[in-house]
């Protein structure tokens, strides 16, 4: 059973809480309420007109949570309660199982019988749980407890009108299974307009929890998010908005392991990740399963997108040598405008929503550049690459010559080297290994015989220096990749 | 010859301009990349960047002529 851990809740007597396991529960004793009111809602065996079997509950937990103590407390207040209990089931559950169950305490009867009335009530509207019915005609499908609205036909009615959708272009899109990888930026532009346009099923790939830098640009979370698995709260919007289409979440890293078998699943993949290794590895997964890929990516006020279609050339018939990560710094390190990845993104689902519909032509033979200084939106062609190795299907993973992984690594590959650091002065933590010190503003450094590994806070810089050490001729120049702050970087004792 | 350039991204930030026109003696793409890298720092390897030539990529072999627009795409990640 899950609860709000949080101090405040700890000591307090309202508790909301999810289960999976059946519900049975005694009323707490509250010596100085006069009146105990409790309330089972259970699984019936029909709904709008259709025989039900049974049901399956999907909570959003944290969140579900944490707003149903809101509501706990809230009914406290009004209601003058002395005590609140509501105990919400999830997964799958029979006909006559209860779903939930509320206790209320009162000093007098009235306010109990109307306290707990609420509760459901305000339950249903405002506490995020989902129902899947599993109809006697073997169909399923999820919808919201109680949504404020009732979905029709007239959701999508300004869209049925336009001729290159109609009812078969809905249907098309309903069909549909999308998966987005990466759940920032460029799937904050993305996903609410796949979700609003009708997208069946839509897949989200993130390992990421929120942090208060994201929000900036990241509009699909909210403040108080922060610290929550990204997946699921982007599920979550999603599915407020439209609660008819279907949001698988996973939330793990994409990776050589798992990226056939997550992209079989799905018709179109959309990359909104912000690693070039990622993207990359998408580009070749999808060309070996001949699925649509579209990729954008940003730069400060700039971007650039391109569709990736079985037949047609890929990224890497654009940049052959898969670049690594370091090579340009990513938002992180770069900075950018928050609306700058949400425009790229809704040019993303624009890709992919032409395709569906055949409105236009998905950008599968050119790359679409646009500033948003300047308005100016630039599209140069793209052609086949003889040999490419991602439409050859013998995709390696990047290795280059000019970063070491390690100042082990180093050590080994190397023997005595010295260590650069291209860091500014006040950047922190300094070095305790021996090292020299050129800050890249007034780089003052001479090559010698010995090798010379730089470094600096994320690889970036670094990388920089050493390629361009590289292109005066000096061959022994090194970049320490991912830099000081990355996690695993250890000084050699 | 004169050649106008266009950097884009990463290019743009380390060239410090987003375009110029240029006087240059260089006959191939490549041999245009190598000597922009080492004239501005650009600090990428040449394999590195991709250039498009009047509105398509280019390959590194291909001649390039007078008054011939240029433009050059790092690799860009940010999402
Ligand atoms: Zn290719």
């Amino acid at each position: 059973m899950k609860s709000c851990s949080c101090r405040r809740c700890r000591g307090a007597r309202t508790v909301f809480s999810l289960t999976p396991e059946p519900i049975s529960a005694t009323a707490r004793e509250v010596p100085s309420a006069g009146g105990f009111v409790s309330f089972e809602g259970k699984v019936r065996d029909h709904a709008g007109g259709r025989q039900v079997l049974r049901l399956e509950y999907e909570a959003f937990d944290e969140l579900a949570v944490s707003e149903g103590e809101l509501l706990c407390q809230e009914a406290m207040q009004r209601f003058r309660l002395l005590d609140v209990r509501v105990i919400h089931r999830t997964g799958r559950l029979e006909i006559g199982e209860t779903a939930v169950l509320i206790q209320v305490a009162a000093a007098h009867r009235k306010a109990a019988f109307e306290g707990c009335e609420w509760l459901i009530d305000e339950l249903k509207k405002r506490v995020p749980i989902w129902k899947k019915e599993f109809y006697a005609d073997g169909d399923s499908g999820w919808v919201a407890v109680e949504p404020v609205a009732p979905i029709d036909e007239r959701f999508y009615e300004r869209q049925l009108r336009l001729p290159e959708v109609g009812e078969a272009g809905q249907q098309r899109l309903r069909e549909a299974r999308v998966l987005l990888v990466g759940v920032g930026g460029l799937a904050s532009g993305s996903l609410p307009y796949l979700a609003a346009a009708g997208i069946g099923t839509i897949g989200l790939v993130d390992d990421d929890v929120v942090d208060v830098s994201n929000l900036h640009r990241q509009i699909l979370y909210r403040a108080q998010d922060e610290g929550k698995i990204k997946v699921e709260r982007a599920a979550e919007f999603a599915k407020r908005l439209n609660p008819t289409i279907n949001i698988t979440t996973i939330p793990y890293k994409l990776s050589k392991i798992n990226i056939n078998e997550l992209v079989e699943q799905f018709d179109w993949v959309v990359d909104g990740t912000d690693s070039l290794e990622v993207k990359f590895l998408l580009n070749a997964a999808c060309k070996r399963l001949r699925k649509p890929f579209t990729t954008a990516s940003v730069h400060r006020f700039e971007g650039q997108i391109l569709t990736v279609m079985p037949d047609g050339p890929c990224l890497q018939c654009l940049f052959p040598e898969t670049p690594p990560d370091a090579c340009v710094g990513t938002c992180a390190e770069e900075g950018v405008l928050g609306l700058t990845p949400g425009l790229f993104g809704i040019l993303q689902a624009n890709e992919v929503l032409k395709g569906l519909l055949g409105y236009g032509e998905v950008l599968s033979q050119e790359l679409m550049l646009f500033d948003l200084r300047t308005g100016e939106s630039q599209r140069l062609a793209r052609q086949k690459r003889e040999y490419c190795p991602a439409c050859q299907g013998d995709y390696k993973m990047p290795s280059n010559d000019l970063e070491v992984a390690t100042l082990e690594e180093a050590q080994a590959k190397l023997g005595e080297f010295r260590l650069v650091d291209v860091r500014e002065s006040d950047e922190l933590p300094r070095l305790k290994v021996k090292h020299e010190v050129s800050p890249l503003s007034r780089f003052t450094w001479e090559p010698s015989e010995t090798p010379t590994v730089f470094i600096c806070a994320h690889g970036v810089r670094s990388y920089q220096v050493a390629s361009q050490c590289r292109a005066q001729g000096i061959s022994n120049a090194y970049s320490l990749a991912g830099g000081v702050l990355n996690p695993s970087f250890k000084e050699p004792v | 010859m004169k050649i106008k350039v266009r950097y884009f991204a990463v290019l743009r930030d380390r060239r410090g301009v987003g375009e110029e026109l240029i006087e240059t003696d260089v006959r191939t793409v490549r041999e245009l990349v190598e000597s922009l890298i080492r004239q501005h720092s650009l600090g990428l390897p040449p394999s590195l960047i991709r250039a498009a030539v009047n509105g398509s990529f280019a390959n590194d072999g291909d001649k390039l002529s007078d008054g011939d627009e240029v433009v050059l795409l790092p690799p860009v990640s940010g999402g």
